[in-house]
């Protein structure tokens, strides 16, 4: 009992915690940021990139690192499932086909 | 044996899946949309016929795929790199017309991100049928 009564209030103080921290996050005493030199910068000049939406610009363009580095990230975690998961698979298959366990 | 409900269903609605699919990936650099969502939009029509209808309707496709995911990877990769021996940074545009490569690379990066999903989805797909 006493063990389920300390996940409890553990839970819960993590619970609380998350929420301050969204909470936080959600521009509670926060100045707004949305008018700095490099916002003006991308409204301005995002046409040099030859992109029409301005989304798209800085999703190919100035922040394309960005972009491979996600596609990289995806990319290596599906490899690892992969592979992972073929060594679970495997056994199992060669069980049922050649050995007499 | 899935009943007829959740075939004829399926089997409606998996042409407006994919085809919002592709309309997400071909108009990624105007509308809201891109790459990404319409990888995934599509895999989920591939998903949803490997649900209705089994592991074998989409066998041609997946036995395929997986290779997808590494050729995408490596064509992004390497037009990145031509974009920093030509035009000085990553992922520049090669073409004077305006977003030219930004279609070319929405559709790479739709096609990897499909392939992956897809990949993922049937790997678990396998398992969860041999434990019924």
């Amino acid at each position: 009992m006493k063990e389920s009564i300390f996940k409890r209030v553990f839970t819960g103080i993590i619970v609380v915690f998350i929420c301050m921290m969204l909470l936080y996050g959600m521009d509670l005493g926060h100045e707004d940021k949305s008018d700095s030199p490099l916002t003006e910068f991308y409204v301005e000049n995002y046409e040099e990139t030859g992109a029409i939406n301005l989304v798209e610009a800085i999703l190919f363009d100035y922040r394309g690192y960005d972009t491979f580095g996600e596609l990289l990230v995806l990319y290596i975690a599906i490899t690892g499932v992969i592979i992972l998961g073929k060594e679970i698979i495997k056994p199992k298959e060669q069980d049922g086909g050649g050995e007499e366990s | 044996m899935r009943s007829i409900i959740v075939r004829t269903f399926g089997r409606a609605l998996t042409p407006f899946i994919l085809i919002y699919g592709i309309y997400l990936m071909l108009f990624g650099p105007v509308s809201p949309g891109g790459g990404f969502q319409g990888g995934v939009v599509l895999a989920s029509g591939v998903i949803l016929v490997l649900v209705t209808h089994g592991r074998k309707k989409v066998k041609k496709l997946t036995d395929h795929v997986e290779s997808f995911d590494t050729i995408g990877t490596f064509i992004i990769l390497i037009f990145g790199i031509v974009g920093i021996l030509i035009g000085g940074s990553f992922f520049v545009n090669l073409t004077p017309y305006r977003m030219s490569s930004l279609v070319f690379l929405d559709i790479i990066v739709g096609i990897k991100v499909f392939a992956g999903v897809v990949v993922l989805a049937v790997f678990f797909f396998e398992q969860g049928v041999e434990s019924c």
